[in-house]
């Protein structure tokens, strides 16, 4: 079997994108990711120290803000991130774990986001210069891990009373039980 | 300004004392031990088509055991809060999405289902839709004509009337735009009784007013004696030859994940109402037989896109009947299966939906996220199915069984998302929106409508910068009598299965072309008095 990527193979992994994200933690392990913690970080459910340490930085990128409006931090919107997993499956957390181990190596990070260095090595100037670069790409996964990882941060956030309220939304009716 | 933060809401929860309604309800968090019941049917799904079954067969005096794989929660839980609703009530939390991201799913995990949070929307199916089935796929049955009494029925169980009260602002645009431009619109008709007209349908209506399977045919069917199992999931079918003789469940812990104990339920009949992706994932887990590879195959979603404005006035898009107003200009204008046809209509948006369908990042998505109560939000869902390039996703498992649907956005979808967002444009603009913007990552708010229509010819239709998202998901197991393209037929069994019926949204060959519920309802109702006669004969 020829092992080289020629053409064909070359076009072939292009096709099958996905097939990266479900390599991500494979390749993970074999670049000696493997000594991370596989348990949640202190005081969160699901994501771990090196998912914590990864995206609290992005979190405060992407709401911008919005948590400064409500008084919050980057971390409050990173612990609202981890309730929403909650409701997740399995499934739907593994997921998203694979593409949070793809993102904690350099060569991911360039490939998917046009920037090598980890988010929290990058300055507020730097990572908003990273979100224009990563959503104005035109490669299909590094749009896919855009939107899986930004959009879930919205929704954690504004469906919180504390996050909602910012919009102008004054809130729902009170519930009285009989 | 609206503000409805005062209104006190006295809930009559009817699910507050089941045991003294005399309802047998088992709480899978609180089974530990293997243990076996008996039935004559097991419903899997307590939804749109697990419901309406359970009450008709029951009524019947057949014994039914619904199992719901949700947790109950009821109206006195439903504290019209956001993110809990999305935690309770929603598979996979609210973050269901196609395989590639390409598609949000919006699909209901509750006690009675998606009626539980859908938006009351209840429309018969269209003639053109039942004919193609007829024509394509051999449905025999199920025209128009001969559903018309079914539709019937339920519409009066489920006291489904056209809406009388004015729109809320959101519909209105629906409403002005429409009119300006000469476009048919028209009120929806919705399952509701007693509406308060708050908007908090997706949430679980805190009022019961609103006639889900939760305050209606499930509590019709516990009260002629069935017997509802929730927290507890089918895992499979159990198969003995050719037949069908009962499901093994786990029930979950409050996380979702099981808890240890062996759930066995042996019954003459069962009948797979979990709704579309989870259905065919039941028959996929079990090994069903399947010759011609079809299960989970032409799953629909009518891909829904959306377009935002901007009013001078206030809009307060989450208070309110959430849809109200329709327009049906454009769903068959290019004949049953040409162009991608589109049903128009609004979309309720609370602070987390909205900011999440809208995206961005930043100072620029919190100015957006503001602009909410000023802000309208009109939708058009396709109809998928139909054209020969329009297949649909396939539903796939993933290594611990959990349904995934592959769907990706081709140029079919593409091209009818950016027809849908140049007529949603125009209708918000005819309606007087300041500023429009098409669901689109890389589209401005646009000023006037000739500066919509020249800026969207410059966006890239692509997958995922493209805002796309359903509620509706429909087939994966489709009906007809046509052997090489169904796996079911016209009266719900399954082919190559005895004991077996799939009474729920995924029998639909196609999308509809209107939201499900009523068609589920109908279909389900003339399906599970077939079965009841079939099993009390």
């Amino acid at each position: 079997m020829d092992q080289g990527i020629d053409r064909r193979g070359f076009l072939k992994l292009g096709a099958a994108s996905s097939a990266l994200l479900a390599t991500g933690s494979g390749l993970a392990l074999l670049t000696g990711c493997s000594s991370q913690s596989e348990g949640p970080a202190e005081g969160y459910r699901y994501f771990r120290q090196q998912d914590v340490d990864l995206l609290t930085p992005l979190v405060g990128a992407v709401l911008g803000p919005a948590l400064a409006a409500a008084g919050a931090s980057a971390t409050d919107g990173m612990k609202a991130y981890d309730d929403l997993l909650e409701g997740a499956m399995p499934g739907t957390r593994a997921t998203l774990f694979q593409l949070l181990d793809l993102l904690q190596l350099g060569a991911a990070r360039w490939f998917l986001t046009g920037s090598w260095a980890h988010f929290a090595e990058q300055s507020d100037e730097q990572l908003q210069q990273t979100l224009d670069d990563w959503s104005a790409k035109s490669n299909g996964i590094a749009r896919m891990a855009f939107k899986g990882l930004t959009q879930p941060m919205f929704m954690a956030w504004y469906a919180k009373p504390a996050g909602a309220v910012t919009t102008g939304y004054p809130g729902p009716p009170q519930i009285v039980t009989a | 300004m609206q503000d409805l933060t005062t209104l006190q809401i006295k809930v009559q929860d009817p699910w507050k004392s089941p045991a003294d309604n005399g309802w047998n309800v088992i709480d899978g968090r609180t089974i530990n031990d293997d243990r076996t019941l008996e039935a004559d049917v097991i419903i899997v799904g307590s939804g749109a088509g697990g419901g309406v079954s359970a009450e008709i067969l029951s009524q019947r005096g057949l014994k039914v055991i619904v199992l719901e794989a949700a947790k109950l929660k009821t109206s006195a839980q439903f504290n019209l809060d956001e993110s809990e609703a999305y935690r309770d009530l929603y598979q996979e939390g609210a973050m269901r999405a196609t395989k590639d991201a390409g598609m949000t799913i919006l699909q209901g995990r509750a006690v009675g289902g998606t009626t539980v949070v859908n938006w009351t929307s209840s429309f018969r199916t269209p003639k053109e839709t039942l004919d193609f089935w007829r024509d394509q796929y051999a449905v025999e049955g199920l025209s128009r004509t001969e559903l018309d009494p079914w539709f019937e029925q339920m519409e009066k169980r489920l006291k489904i009337e056209k809406w009388l009260m004015p729109p809320n602002a959101n519909n209105d645009v629906l409403k002005r735009g429409c009119d300006a431009l000469g476009w048919h619109a028209e009120a929806i008709p919705r399952n509701v009784s007693g509406c308060w007209n708050i908007g908090y349908c997706g949430m679980g209506c805190p009022t019961n007013a609103k006639q889900s399977m939760l305050v209606t045919t499930l509590p019709g069917a516990l009260a002629s004696g069935a017997t509802l199992i929730h927290s507890a999931q089918a895992d499979t079918l159990i198969i003995e030859g050719d037949s069908v003789t009962g499901i093994n469940a786990r029930p979950l812990k409050d996380d979702k994940t099981p808890t240890g104990a062996k759930l066995t339920l042996k019954a003459r009949a069962v009948v797979t109402a979990g709704g579309s992706m989870q259905s065919p994932a039941l028959l996929m887990r079990s090994g069903a037989p399947d010759p011609q590879g079809l299960v989970g195959t032409r799953t629909f979603l009518h891909p829904t896109n959306f377009a935002y404005g901007i009013y001078d006035k206030e809009i307060a898009p989450y208070y309110g009947a959430p849809q109200s107003m329709y327009s049906d200009e454009f769903v068959f204008k290019d004949g049953v299966d040409g162009r991608a046809g589109f049903k128009l209509e609004m979309m309720p948006m609370h602070p987390g939906l909205n900011t999440a369908l809208v995206g961005g990042y930043g100072a620029s998505a919190f100015d957006q996220a503001q602009r909410l109560p000023n802000l309208a939000g009109s939708i058009a869902l396709l109809r998928d199915g139909f054209h020969e390039d329009s297949v649909g996703g396939t539903v796939e498992l993933r290594d611990n069984g959990e349904p995934l649907l592959d769907y990706p956005v081709n140029e079919y979808l593409l091209e009818g998302t950016k027809r849908a967002h140049l007529t949603m444009l125009e209708m918000q603009f005819a309606a007087g929106a300041r500023e429009v913007r098409p669901g689109h990552a890389h589209a401005p708010y646009y000023k006037n409508w000739k500066e919509a229509r020249i800026g969207v010819e410059s966006l890239e239709y692509a997958p995922t910068i493209t805002g796309l998202g359903s509620a509706h998901v429909m087939g994966g197991l489709t009906m007809g009598q046509d052997e090489q393209r169904c796996t079911v037929n016209s009266d719900g069994s399954y082919k190559y299965l005895n004991g077996l019926y799939v009474i729920d949204g995924s029998v639909f060959p196609t999308s509809l072309g209107v939201n499900p519920q009523l068609t589920i309802y109908g279909m389900s109702a003339r399906n599970a008095t077939a079965l009841a006669d079939s099993l009390t004969a």
